[in-house]
């Protein structure tokens, strides 16, 4: 079973075997509003937790994406190339931005949980 | 993800339309001193292509209107701005900047010379209301009124339907050709109507006093075709159409001629000076200028912003990019920058340092979107 675990700063990354996939938050793709761009990671690349790894441009502004945690990037989501507006559409789902092998789990620990992150963007 | 949209805001001031925006799903931010919304809730590329086809109503309240009347209106006001009155008929708008004695940029601003003739009229950047002022205090004499309008707000509607819309409620309104206004009754309330813009679309400016702001805005919404648009459809609009946005394109440290504003100058008043700045101007045009405002177009789909390095092949700097990013009407990126004349003349190839990655782009001629500006019924 998959697991979900969100940052402060509005992405999530879903946890299967040492695997992840990570993304925005709907509150966050709300918030940039019409996202035009995504400027992903290329397989292979090292990433560090909280360090930047993407860039969403929204018509609005472009934006970082941190990394939830820190491994290897395995995949990106090509569709975001084509069809940047899918993360608009479904954040949560088809607007995933890349796979990443987790290189140490403990990071996990750090991250909130689907209730605290409800909790912190209702503050 | 960065913080670029998640500030908090204090000692903002509303506008009287604050009502409407809260209750139609607006994402307020604050801008230029005020609440103001970004957009609203079908999002900036729904309200940037529905001005385009049909209209849209933009709060641009926080604009500072001011009035100065005084004797001889127009030779004091010829002193500051490099326009000659002569050539405007009473009810005509102009564009024109205020330039400091550096012949660079204080503000750009609209004026329209009233019938009355005892007057003018400006419409001036939020941000620069105050300067704009101190600039009007330190170079007209008390005989001077200057006042800041501060009981009306501007509204701004936009696109191809905003005659049919208006003339609703003002019958002649069709008539009226692009940069005139006039005075119009409604509902026993004053309305000071422009004919212009700032979306390269046909469309109207409208000054109402602040208490029937609210009213009126809520009757102009219940018209087939009319929606409302935030500040974010306001810049992807003005940057297809290729208009400065003070702050951004133009600034204090930029000529008018950079700029490529000199068709907004009397040739007249260029030869014969007697404004501010004039020395200036006159270098400028007579000897050439150093970098010149282009439109760009990156290849690809990334958008280049505000502040991106322009290169040439040898990756050189070469320009900035000072407006930036993406046309719904295009579905591509676009901007506008400032680039050597020297590497404009060599044709040279261009690269823009989008994070590290250097994107080739196009150098093309503004406006990226045709302006569609009413010219009167020949």
């Amino acid at each position: 079973m998959a697991e979900i675990y969100f940052t402060k700063e509005h992405e999530w990354i879903k946890v299967e075997d040492n695997v992840g996939v990570v993304g925005i938050t709907a509150y966050a793709s709300e918030q940039l509003g019409d996202i035009v761009f995504v400027e992903l990671p290329e397989e292979g690349i090292i990433a560090e937790i909280g360090k930047d790894i993407a860039v969403v441009e929204s018509v609005k502004a472009a934006s970082e994406v941190y990394s939830p945690v820190s491994g290897t990037i395995i995949k990106s989501n090509e569709d975001l190339n084509s069809t940047p507006e899918i993360v608009n559409e479904d954040p949560v789902g088809k607007g995933w931005f890349y796979e990443i092998k987790i290189s140490n789990n403990d990071e996990l620990s750090g991250l909130m949980s689907e209730e605290e992150y409800q909790k912190h963007i209702g503050d | 993800m960065s913080e670029a949209y998640w500030g908090l805001e204090q000692d903002l001031k509303t506008t009287p339309l604050y009502k409407i925006h809260n209750n139609s799903g607006a994402k307020l931010v604050p801008f230029a001193g005020f609440y103001l919304p970004i957009q609203y809730e079908n999002g900036i590329i729904a309200e940037h292509n529905h001005t385009r086809s049909s209209a849209s109503i933009f709060d641009v309240s926080h604009m500072g209107q001011i009035k100065i009347s005084g004797p001889m209106i127009y030779d004091a006001m010829e002193k500051i701005l490099p326009i000659s009155f002569s050539k405007i008929s009473p009810g005509q708008i102009k564009y024109t900047q205020f330039l400091n004695s550096e012949g660079k940029i204080i503000d750009d601003l609209m004026i329209t010379r009233s019938f009355e003739e005892d007057h003018v009229w400006l419409v001036v950047n939020a941000d620069c209301t105050d300067k704009d002022l101190d600039h009007l205090y330190n170079n007209l004499n008390k005989a001077y009124k200057i006042e800041l309008i501060e009981d009306r707000a501007l509204i701004a509607l936009q696109g191809p339907n905003s005659s049919n819309i208006l003339k609703t409620f003002f019958q002649e309104i069709d008539e009226m050709p692009f940069m005139t206004a006039d005075w119009f009754n409604y509902d026993n309330e004053k309305f000071f109507i422009s004919r212009c813009g700032y979306t390269g679309e046909d469309g109207f400016e409208i000054s109402i006093k602040d208490r029937y702001a609210e009213k009126f805005i809520s009757k102009l919404l219940q018209s087939e075709g009319v929606k409302l648009a935030g500040l974010g459809a306001r810049n992807s609009l003005r940057m297809e159409a290729g208009l400065c946005l003070y702050g951004n394109d133009i600034s204090s440290s930029v000529s008018p001629i950079e700029a490529g504003l000199a068709w907004s100058f009397s040739k007249e008043r260029i030869e014969n000076g007697g404004f501010i700045g004039h020395e200036h101007i006159k270098q400028d045009l007579d000897n050439g200028v150093q970098r010149k405002l282009v439109g760009i177009k990156p290849l690809g789909k990334l958008p280049a912003r505000e502040g991106t390095q322009i290169f040439d092949k040898n990756e050189k700097t070469i320009g900035q990019i000072t407006s930036g990013g993406y046309s719904p009407s295009l579905q591509a990126p676009i901007a506008m920058g400032y680039i050597n004349s020297d590497s404009l003349k060599n044709n040279c190839e261009v690269l823009l340092n989008v994070r590290g990655n250097l994107i080739p782009a196009e150098i093309a001629s503004l406006p990226f979107v045709e302006h569609k500006y009413f010219r009167g019924n020949k």
